[in-house]
């Protein structure tokens, strides 16, 4: 009974030695992906961080109205955000890069799907930056133009834009991402149809008056009231 | 010359047909019908008295009239296939148009003008405004004179206008392109103008016309041009320039063409303008200047109102160009009630140089940076009326002057912000 | 010839006339001053050019006050020039070259040294008396304006003799002849029958617009001295059918129109206001002034005929143009002031146009294309040069300049003997410019003269026929078509210094072949686009269309 047992356990720590034996290198290489990784990383972080110093990435993120948003959240500035988010990355991948190394199956398919999911991910990302930059650009447009033609409320109507803008941009990231898709697509077409069918009623009802005044000035040309008093700049 | 492919085949045909000139008048139009009758014959009768012996043609760079302008300007043409004209000439006098491409706009008109001269290879040329309706026969040659007699290479236009018509060009571009350039150009945007054939031609194979520099009036280009290339600039009296009639959707496209023009233009002349110092008057012929003082009704509430609007609604956007200090200025004019309303010169001066830099900076869409300027450009044309409500016209031109030396007393100021961050 | 006359009443409309100084051609007697006899001599080169006219300057006796037009005796010649037999002479020989012969003659007025008027004036009851226009006070005929006013103050001059006053439109010494009176109509008709039989083809009339006076008019182109010249001519026509008269009258075209009557008064009048144009559209470089000049011009009657000049015997005039069209004509062709005179330019027509061969051809080719009958003056068919020193308008009358050797083979004479001085200046000198070594060198002028001249005989349709202007846009080219019948001739002209294209609008004449006359050759032929010439500076194409 001893010796089975004995034999038992030298058998198991063998299997154990064994298997350790037989994981360890592959243990060591991923410790040493996850360094190299890391080290990478690193590199591409601070590579990163200068060009976009150099192409003044901060400036267009102001722009697009991004660095607010980081500063209302005490985040840092995009540069050093995206740099981060970029070194994080990496890092990680390179981490599961190691651990696929380890032969675990179930956990290769999600190291897969991870990857396969980056691309998207950065897609999306791109969509999003992009989009904020326009409906800042738009929304500002619409406020100068807003103001100097005299038209009330111009923060309102900047405003309205950069929504309608957001919420289209923010429909498509979702898509991209591949996040509840098909609930997105419908809410999205709720939210744009409701806030057009609102702006139009609030137009139609509230700048009744306004929406005269403006098709009079831009189809009947004899109201001299308003201008009869324009000096020539030049 | 590569301009030659930007002209339509039909009219090379017709330069061929006018051959060399002597003297070339440029008539941009679109849709002017209405004075350009008038005008073209009065432009002829000031070619036949003034240069009667000379070669000389009237060109029309026309954006696609369909109100019969392009007609109305070629029936003044001289020639014996008609000889039933009452007009008595030594010569004749050809009178074309053509149709350039695109949308209406004076940059193009304009560099087909130019282009044409150098094809005619015309010593003097002048462009005319289809807006002036106070024009005389002598505006011609008072444009044409200096060039073809005198060697000048432009000349641009005085005028004896009101003391509240062309408050852009007194309160903006004049003492800025004075302080920045050195010379005290009245009228550095000018719709009716002279140059030589030698300018032109300069003008026309310097640019680069395809970087959109045609689309905003290149009339201020052509003059700070001039300046920075050595050129001879002069200035002549033409005559009583009724104020055009205005809309008030039409500032921002004015200072687009006029200070956003300037402001690109100072980052290619940096060199020049910075190393100037005090300013020197030009060559100027002709009579005085002496402004109209007659009453012109005002809206002055509507300014101040637009003022305050600009500076609420658009604090967002003044905060990415103007200094903190200015902006909070700004804020405190905008809650003044209308009788102490004051937009100082100083302030003023420091508002445009501040301006300037953000447009170099592009700290946001430069052509946002120039709609932003319309509301506190009205804020000063209130002060700038309200000052000079009842003034003589020596006194009036005492405060333009003050202005101008204000501009150029804080001209260090704009190299500083011009240099930090570079 | 005059057995021929008959058969073409028109010659002149075909004639190219050459004006000339008998004085001035040539000396047959070695005293200096040209004669009948010299001129003789020098037909065979008058036919060789090709001329078939020549208009003699006046050769009348004369006190020569007023270069032989006023006039002392109109039945004989001055002595200086020969006798009457040498003229009755050249007339045959001229006329034997098939070269035609036309005389001046002066019918207004008279010299003083006249007979006639030594006779009218010697008593008031002299039957002569009334042959001129006397008056005991000088102030008939208020409204009539004085001609030469550098000379003189009236019209009317006093006659210590006969103690009255005398009529004269022109000097002081040459009194007008009284042309109420039928019997001066009569003598004057004598005169001219006189000529007419000797064998003369025709009459140039001077100061024609001044015949008759008549109170409260300007005395100028009445009713009655139209009369008069209808009687003339009809006398004429009954008499000596085939000859020809030619008004002298300095005159806008719609004011000239009336001496053409109704194919009943004069056959041929000078187009004054062409000449000066031509010259300044050639400055300008613009055909403006000659065409409108031309559209200014009137219809005439089908017998009628323009005469065409460049230059004559008196000054380039500038009478016909406006002022600031003389001051632009004085800017550019006489800056040295000397050269003005008058209202006018006493030049050459080389000297004029600096002797650029290319405009002188230019000009030449007007003169022979446009409607009208060519005259040349003498000189001008080798490009003689002109010597202002001379005072007045004898600048350019100067003597021919023949060969290179002894007075330029103009006299045997002396050269101090000489009437006057022969040019010698290197550019126009005898040496550089006379007709023998011209007839050498076979691109000379002479001889381009000579070819132009055929070209234009060998078509009768620029004498004949119609002419219609082509508007090119191009105004430095000056396009035109000469029609008669069913030929059609194209002429093109570029007025510029430059190298000219132009197109014309020739799609009336779709499917014509152009042939150019000078060479013969081809040109594409005429379809439905503008027909593109290009032309050289100063060029003109000549093309005869042909429908192949």
């Amino acid at each position: 009974m001893r010796e089975m047992i004995v034999n038992e356990l030298t058998q198991a720590v063998q299997d154990l030695a064994r298997g350790f034996a037989h994981y360890l290198p592959r243990l060591i290489v991923m410790l040493i992906l996850a360094f190299a990784g890391w080290l990478i990383a690193y590199l591409i972080k601070i590579i990163l961080r200068s060009v976009l110093r150099f192409i003044k990435f901060d400036r267009l993120s102001e722009n697009a109205g991004a660095s607010q948003l980081l500063a209302k959240a005490a985040l840092p500035s995009a540069t050093e955000m995206l740099s981060r988010f970029v070194f994080w990355i990496t890092w990680l991948g390179f981490i599961l890069l190691g651990v696929s190394v380890l032969g675990i199956l179930g956990l290769q398919e999600q190291v897969a799907r991870f990857f396969l999911f980056l691309p998207r991910l950065f897609v999306a990302v791109v969509i999003l930056f992009f989009g904020m930059l326009a409906a800042g650009f738009s929304a500002r447009a619409a406020l100068l133009g807003a103001v100097n033609a005299n038209v009330p409320s111009p923060r309102l109507l900047s405003l309205a834009v950069r929504s309608i803008i957001m919420v289209f941009v923010l429909s498509v990231v979702f898509e991209e991402l591949g996040l509840a898709e098909q609930t997105m697509l419908v809410a999205f077409g709720i939210a744009f149809g409701a806030l057009m069918l609102g702006l139009a009623i609030a137009f139609g009802i509230g700048g009744k008056d306004l929406a005269r005044r403006f098709l009079e000035e831009k189809f009947v040309r004899n109201k001299k009231e308003q201008d009869e008093d324009e000096l020539s700049p030049l | 010359m590569e301009d030659g492919n930007f002209l339509t085949d039909d009219f090379l045909r017709q330069l061929i047909n006018v051959g060399e000139v002597d003297i070339l008048v440029g008539l941009p139009t679109h849709n002017n019908a209405r004075n350009v009758g008038s005008i073209v014959h009065t432009i002829r009768d000031g070619i036949l008295r003034g240069f009667p012996r000379e070669r000389a043609v009237i060109i029309n760079a026309d954006g696609g009239s369909r109100d019969g302008t392009p007609e109305l300007i070629t029936s003044v043409s001289i020639d014996d296939a008609r000889p039933a004209s009452s007009v008595y000439a030594l010569r004749t006098l050809h009178a074309i148009s053509t149709k350039y491409a695109g949308t209406p706009h004076s940059g193009v008109a304009l560099r087909t003008i130019l282009a044409a001269a150098e094809l005619l290879r015309a010593k003097a040329c002048i462009v005319m405004s289809p807006e002036s309706e106070s024009i005389t026969p002598e505006w011609v040659s008072s444009l044409l004179r200096p060039v073809y007699y005198d060697g000048f290479d432009l000349v641009t236009p005085t005028y004896r206008r009101h003391k509240f018509d062309g408050l852009l060009m007194t309160n903006l571009l004049y003492p800025m392109v004075r302080a920045l350039y050195g010379v005290r150009i009245r009228e550095a945007y000018m719709p009716e103008f002279g140059f030589s054939g030698r300018l032109g031609s300069e003008f026309l194979g310097k640019n680069r016309w395809n970087d959109g520099i045609g689309e905003n009036g290149i009339e201020l280009s052509l003059t700070l041009a001039a300046v920075t290339s050595g050129f001879r600039v002069c200035q002549s009296f033409l005559g009583k320039k009724d104020p055009v009639e205005r809309h008030a959707a039409d500032l921002v496209p004015t200072l687009r063409q006029t200070v956003g023009v300037l402001f690109s233009a100072l980052e290619s002349d940096f060199e020049l303008w910075s190393a100037v110092s005090g300013s020197k008057e030009v060559s100027t012929t002709g009579s005085d200047q002496e402004l109209v003082l007659d009453p012109l009704r005002v809206n002055r509430k509507r300014l101040r109102e637009m003022f305050v609007r600009g500076v609420s609604e658009l604090e967002s956007v003044f905060q990415s160009i103007v200094s903190p200090s200015t902006m909070s200025e700004l804020k405190r004019i905008a809650g003044l009630g209308e009788e102490e309303f004051s937009y100082p010169a100083e302030l003023w001066v420091r508002t445009v140089y501040e301006f300037a830099a953000a447009y170099r900076k592009s700290v946001i869409n430069r052509d946002h940076i120039i709609q932003a300027l319309a509301p506190l450009f009205r804020g000063r044309v209130f002060t700038f009326v309200v000052e000079n409500r009842s003034g003589s016209a020596n006194d009036v031109a005492n405060n333009i002057e003050g202005l101008c030396l204000e501009f150029e007393r804080l001209k260090p100021y704009l190299l500083e912000m011009w240099k930090s961050k570079e | 010839m005059n057995s021929n006359s008959n058969k073409d009443a028109l010659w002149y409309k075909d004639a190219i006339i050459y004006q000339v100084h008998v004085r001035a051609f040539h000396d047959g007697n070695g005293d200096g001053i040209g004669d009948f006899l010299g001129l003789e001599q020098k037909l065979d080169y008058l036919q060789e050019l090709g001329i078939t006219a020549i208009w003699l300057m006046p050769f009348f006796p004369s006190p020569l006050r007023d270069d032989g037009y006023d006039i002392a005796d109109y039945n004989s010649v001055h002595p200086s020039y020969g006798t009457l037999e040498h003229f009755r002479k050249l007339l045959d020989s001229a006329h034997q070259r098939g070269i035609r012969v036309i005389i001046e003659m002066v019918l207004n007025h008279t010299s003083d040294q006249h007979p006639w008027f030594q006779e009218a004036r010697s008593s008031q009851n002299n039957p002569r008396r009334d042959w001129y226009v006397w008056s005991d006070t000088d102030t008939r005929y208020k409204n009539t304006r004085i001609i030469f006013l550098d000379t003189e103050k009236s019209n009317w001059a006093w006659d210590p003799t006969s103690k009255s006053f005398y009529w004269h439109r022109f000097f002081s010494h040459q009194p007008d002849l009284n042309y109420d009176n039928p019997e001066v109509r009569e003598q004057m008709w004598n005169v001219m029958k006189v000529w007419l039989e000797m064998g003369v083809d025709g009459f140039r009339l001077d100061a024609v617009p001044y015949l008759v006076e008549r109170e409260d008019t300007n005395c100028e182109n009445l009713p009655e001295t139209h009369s008069i010249l209808k009687e003339l001519r009809l006398r004429l026509d009954q008499n000596f059918p085939g000859r020809m008269l030619l008004a002298e009258a300095n005159q806008w075209p719609a004011d000239l129109r009336p001496y053409f009557g109704d194919s009943d008064e004069f056959h041929m009048a000078f187009h004054f206001p062409l000449m000066p144009r031509m010259f300044m559209g050639l400055k300008l470089e613009d055909r403006k002034p000659i065409t409108e000049i031309l559209h200014q011009t009137p219809e005439i009657p089908p017998s009628c005929q323009w005469s065409l000049f460049l230059r004559n015997h008196d000054e380039l005039t500038l009478e016909m143009v406006t002022d600031i069209e003389r001051d632009y004509m004085y800017d550019m062709y006489a800056q040295d002031k000397t050269t003005r005179l008058n209202l006018g330019i006493r030049r050459r027509l080389a000297p004029l146009l600096n002797n650029d061969r290319r405009r002188i051809e230019l000009m030449n080719v007007m003169l022979m294309s446009l409607p009208g009958t060519p005259i040349i003056y003498y000189g001008d068919e080798i490009g003689m040069g002109d010597n202002i020193s001379l005072g007045d308008r004898n600048g350019v009358r100067t003597p021919m300049q023949w060969t290179g050797g002894w007075n330029a083979g103009f006299s045997t004479a002396e050269p101090e003997k000489l009437y006057a001085p022969i040019i010698h200046d290197p550019v126009y000198g005898y040496p550089a410019v006379n007709v023998t070594s011209q007839k050498e060198c076979e691109h000379s002028l002479f001889h381009w003269m000579r070819r132009i001249i055929a070209v234009r005989k060998s078509s009768a349709v620029f004498g004949r026929g119609s002419i219609e202007f082509l508007y090119p846009v191009n105004h430095r080219t000056l396009a035109y078509l000469r029609q008669l019948g069913s030929e059609t001739v194209l002429i093109v002209n570029n007025l510029s210094s430059a190298a000219q294209a132009v197109e014309l609008d020739l799609r009336r004449y779709k499917g014509n072949v152009l042939i150019e006359m000078f060479g013969n050759n081809l040109f594409p032929r005429v379809g439905d686009l503008p027909y593109l010439l290009t032309l050289g500076p100063y060029q003109s194409y000549w093309f005869r269309l042909r429908r192949v």
